[in-house]
């Protein structure tokens, strides 16, 4: 297999929102900066086809008290969180910031010369959402990176980290259109992969992709961070989002309507008519609300929007082009679905992998050197824009301070990664990703899904292993795009195991994570649950957030 | 399958191919009309309908993905909704 070996300071890997404002940034303070994406940045991540949320603090709406306003949203609109209440913080200290450096990057942040809110928030309560214009967000922040120096290579799928004694030293990747590898030498690395969506089945059985994020997230950046020795947070605490069935995509907060059942009764008390301003925070508030209404005989729930004024609606369609649901809309064009006429039917989505790399309000993980944004992280558009930055500033003073060092001295771990691939590509008759993705996603659902118990995941662990091990030995890549999606699964693998690990470990239920065994909530495990590799063995640790 | 590209607008641009993340079109050969070789990858999200120049792809949205809608009052009005003939004991 080819070799290309390139050196930068700073390796951003994902061109998502952080990976691409983290190389914008890095690249202003006058290190070299190199972003990998195993797609297209210009269409990559949560941000692909746009947004229209951004979460921030604006003084002159809410007046010069950021902490008062920070408190608001803590109390109200965040719900339970599972993060440092300091990230956050630092979120909003500098998000408004962040805000004005698009605006004048030319994504336009303010509607007809003001600031427009909508959504995301309890009616009469403070609003914590700007709407904005990201449907071309990415192309402008690719430019802003190109035009600042920072190298863009796309196709390439990086899958694991160089490191020596505690400091990340680059990073080796795969590139998915021919066979060939790439060594980067990089004195800093900031991981930006995103979430972790296909750990557990999709919307459609059997249909992978037909999810919210897209599904290409495959957890890549906390895998590789693993094997690096860093530290993961509440793998087992999985996520559930909302949205239109069957057509999975995000943006709930865009819908200006009611959620109702079929009769036309509200299912929250947060709305009974269409409204711009709020939408209905029922989609917030209680994500499960269509499963458990179809369980209680009550279903279906519907997305209402009957009633909307036409120049509400001709707002909602407009946004929704924003959102980046362009799609949903030809869909329903096509259909001649009429949101005027046509309530749509809300789902709950499927189990999600959670958790995320262990930083802090720096963006520094565990490894020297290394570095974590975005869902990665902790994620939304504002949050990932804003870690981003952040991430990338404080990667590129580092890296200004630090002496390169040679990869070569870890050519022993290049070759056997280098072995990995070619094995991988080199086998026949074996299973490929999809196959092995289908065992990984059913074993997750039964074992480690909605219902937990000891002896369920201890079966669960040892089945999952069994499927590790023979795809391990087994698993093959028809050609370099089925290589990357191997790489992924394989990646999956590591995580999965780790859920059940750190899931036998968390003896309550939680959220998402129902242990009948351990049926209620423990004040004691208010706390952050972190597993690294130790000496290839799993260490479990709970620390206060 | 999404997407399907009609090749008489096509141009053979390329700019499809090189757009999709999940890169549906791998293996397409350049100056030739894109082939849609992974169909199932395809996230629909019209990154592909959205950059081509001649307006050439349409996405197929697959069945499962079907928008589901609550029919309006008088849709369900039509005969075909009209409740059957049942033929059995009162109860």
């Amino acid at each position: 297999m080819k070799e290309e070996i390139i050196k930068t300071d700073v390796l951003c890997v994902g061109g998502g929102i952080a990976g691409l404002m983290a190389a914008i940034r890095a690249a202003e303070l006058g290190v070299s900066v190199v972003v990998a994406e195993k797609g297209n940045p210009l269409y990559s991540g949560c941000g692909r086809m746009g947004n229209d949320h951004f979460e921030t603090w604006i003084p002159e709406v809410h007046g010069e008290d950021r902490d008062a306003w920070i408190g608001e949203l803590l109390r109200t609109a965040k719900g339970e969180i599972l993060i440092s209440k300091d990230i956050l913080r630092a979120q909003f200290m500098k998000a408004y910031d962040i805000v004005r450096l698009w605006d004048g990057y030319g994504i336009p942040m303010k509607s007809k010369g003001r600031w427009e809110f909508g959504g995301h928030t309890f009616p009469g309560r403070p609003f914590t959402h700007i709407k904005y214009e990201g449907r071309f967000q990415k192309k402008i922040l690719v430019k802003q990176a190109r035009d600042r120096g920072a190298q863009i290579m796309s196709r390439i799928m990086v899958f694991d980290l160089l490191h020596a004694n505690g400091t990340v030293i680059g990073a080796i990747g795969a590139d998915t259109r021919e066979d060939k590898v790439y060594i980067f030498q990089a004195k800093a690395v900031l991981l930006g992969t995103g979430k972790c969506s296909r750990l557990y089945p999709s919307l459609t059985p059997g249909w992978m992709f037909n999810d919210p994020h897209g599904n290409v997230q495959s957890g890549d950046g906390r895998a590789m961070a693993l094997r690096a020795g860093a530290e993961l947070q509440n793998l087992e605490m999985p996520q559930r989002h909302i949205g239109p069935k069957y057509f999975a995509k995000f943006g709930q907060a865009t819908w200006v309507g009611v959620v109702r059942d079929w009769h036309g009764k509200p299912a929250g008390t947060f709305a009974d008519k269409p409204d711009r301003r709020y939408g209905d925070m029922i989609c917030e508030v209680n994500k499960l609300a269509p499963e458990q209404y179809t369980k209680a005989g009550k279903g279906p729930l519907y997305m209402d929007c009957t009633g909307i004024s036409e120049e509400d609606l001709q707002y909602m369609l407009h946004w929704f082009v924003h959102e980046g649901n362009s799609s949903l809309l030809d869909h329903m064009q096509a259909e001649g679905i009429d949101l005027r006429r046509h309530p749509i039917e809300f789902t709950t989505y499927p189990l999600r992998g959670g958790g995320l790399i262990a930083a802090n309000a720096k963006t520094e993980t565990t490894i020297r050197g290394l570095y974590a944004a975005g869902d990665e992280a902790y994620g939304d558009i504002s949050a990932a824009a804003t870690f981003g930055y952040i991430g990338g500033e404080n990667a590129a003073v580092y890296a200004a301070t630090v002496a390169e060092t040679d990869i070569q001295g870890r050519r022993t771990f290049i070759d056997e990664k280098k072995g990995l691939l070619d094995r991988l590509r080199g086998r026949s008759n074996g299973p490929d990703w999809e196959e092995t993705q289908t065992a990984l996603q059913q074993t997750m659902l039964d074992y480690a899904g909605h219902v937990r118990n000891e002896t369920l995941l201890l079966q669960g662990w040892h089945h999952l292993h069994r499927i590790r091990e023979k795809a391990g030995a087994t698993l093959m890549a028809r050609n370099p795009h089925e290589l990357g999606r191997c790489l992924e699964v394989l990646n999956l693998l590591d995580l999965a195991e780790m859920t059940f690990i750190m899931a036998l470990d968390r003896k309550e239920t939680r959220g998402l994570h129902v242990r009948p065994d351990y049926p209620f909530t423990n004040p004691m495990l208010n706390q952050a649950h972190v597993i690294s590799r130790q000496d290839g063995k799993p260490l479990l640790q709970w620390r206060p957030y | 399958m999404p997407p399907v590209i009609d090749p008489e607008k096509c141009t053979h641009c390329g700019k499809c191919v090189e757009i999709c993340s999940e890169d549906v079109f791998y293996g397409s050969k350049s100056g030739e009309i894109p082939t849609v070789t992974y169909p199932r990858e395809c996230s629909h999200f019209s990154g592909c309908v959205s950059v081509c120049p001649t307006q050439a792809i349409t996405l197929r949205i697959p069945l499962p993905m079907l928008l589901v809608y609550k029919p309006a009052a008088e849709e369900l009005q039509k005969p075909v909704w009209a409740k059957p003939t049942t033929h059995g004991p009162e109860i």
